[in-house]
């Protein structure tokens, strides 16, 4: 029975960030491919090493121990508050989640996990960061349309779509 | 069971009022565009969208065949002369060509639908893929336009330009890409 139902729907991993285009495009892909997904869905958030390199900088590269660490606890944080918003949408919807943290650069270790995972359909929004947003893909969704070994879905957040 | 679970639902997640109009939309039918052509990781993505994206919503879902066919170039370059309009008689031949490859690419992705009990409408645009597909999605208003991608490497889609690439940024609507599966010749 558990077999069938694998069968019939797709592992699909959505990838969570901080920007908006993320929920939209879980809570596209929640209302319209419900049927494909097979429980439980994934849902990865990933917390880039990058602001430390800034700290270091600052401090004349001797950052105070309990600096790092603060801003280590309040990354997780962020990315917990994240990923608890993300579930909730998904229990609203009745979907099961199972939730990834992981740290590194969002781009490869989204992909890493997609593969090690053996994710069957990758799901992002758009990050396009700057002033045409609309028609330019961020860098994370770029790379994840070009490296991952899965399909992938880019789901692009248009205020005035339907005309 | 789906409208009225659905609309539930969308007032239970707090949905803003544009993903709301446009799963209103949905009812009138969810229309799925999959670009295909000659190769065979486009037919894999058609495959594909039928049976996961279509899957147990054959009632409300619309699927979409679209073909861009080559379009037929004005000037011919012969090896060691300058441009020259091509004449009519040779353009005519071509566009027959380009013609009869269509029908057979459409043909053989209706067969495949009708294998899978599916009920497509089919579309051909010419003209340069990139922007046909692009345009044709948004006249068809789209909600979700599929497309095969054989992942070129790196080298050969910055000279080579790729049209799952270019179709991810600027298309108005979601994309899906497709990519082959794992265990083939890539």
């Amino acid at each position: 029975m558990a077999e069938a139902k694998e069968r019939t729907g797709k592992r699909v991993m959505v990838a969570i960030e901080e920007h908006e285009c993320s929920h939209y495009a879980l809570e596209w892909t929640l209302l319209n491919l419900k049927p494909t997904i097979s429980s439980p869905l994934l849902l990865i958030t990933v917390q880039p090493f990058s602001p430390f390199t800034y700290v270091a900088a600052a401090s004349y590269a001797a950052p105070p121990q309990e600096l790092i660490q603060s801003m280590q606890e309040h990354q997780k944080q962020a990315a917990l508050a994240l990923l608890e918003n993300a579930k909730e949408i998904c229990a609203k919807h009745g979907v099961d989640v199972e939730t990834i943290t992981e740290m590194g650069e969002p781009k490869e270790v989204i992909c890493q996990v997609a593969e090690k995972r053996n994710v069957e359909l990758l799901v992002m929004g758009n990050h396009g960061r700057g002033a045409v947003e609309r028609f330019f893909l961020g860098s994370v969704s770029n790379y994840c349309v070009h490296n991952a070994k899965c399909p992938v879905l880019v789901v692009k957040q248009d205020s005035g779509k339907k005309n | 069971m789906e409208e009225v679970t659905a609309t539930e639902a969308m007032e239970g997640a707090g949905v803003g009022p544009e993903l709301a109009e446009a799963t209103t939309a949905e009812k009138k039918g969810f229309k799925v565009v999959v670009a295909v052509d000659d190769s065979e990781i486009s037919h894999y993505a058609l495959s594909w969208a039928i049976e996961y994206v279509l899957a147990n919503r054959r009632n409300d879902c619309q699927l979409v065949v679209l073909h861009v066919q080559h379009s037929v170039e004005t000037f011919m370059y012969p090896v060691a002369g300058h441009a020259v309009y091509a004449p009519t008689l040779s353009m005519d031949a071509v566009r027959k060509a380009h013609e009869e490859n269509s029908k057979r690419v459409i043909s053989r992705a209706v067969d495949i639908c009708k294998s899978k009990h599916v009920d497509a409408l089919t579309a051909v645009a010419e003209g340069d893929p990139k922007d046909a597909i692009c345009e044709a999605a948004e006249k068809l208003h789209a909600d979700l336009l599929v497309v095969g991608s054989r992942g070129l490497g790196m080298i050969k889609r910055a000279f080579l330009g790729s049209v799952s690439d270019y179709l991810a940024h600027h298309a108005k609507c979601p994309v899906l890409i497709v990519k082959p599966p794992k265990g083939s010749h890539k």
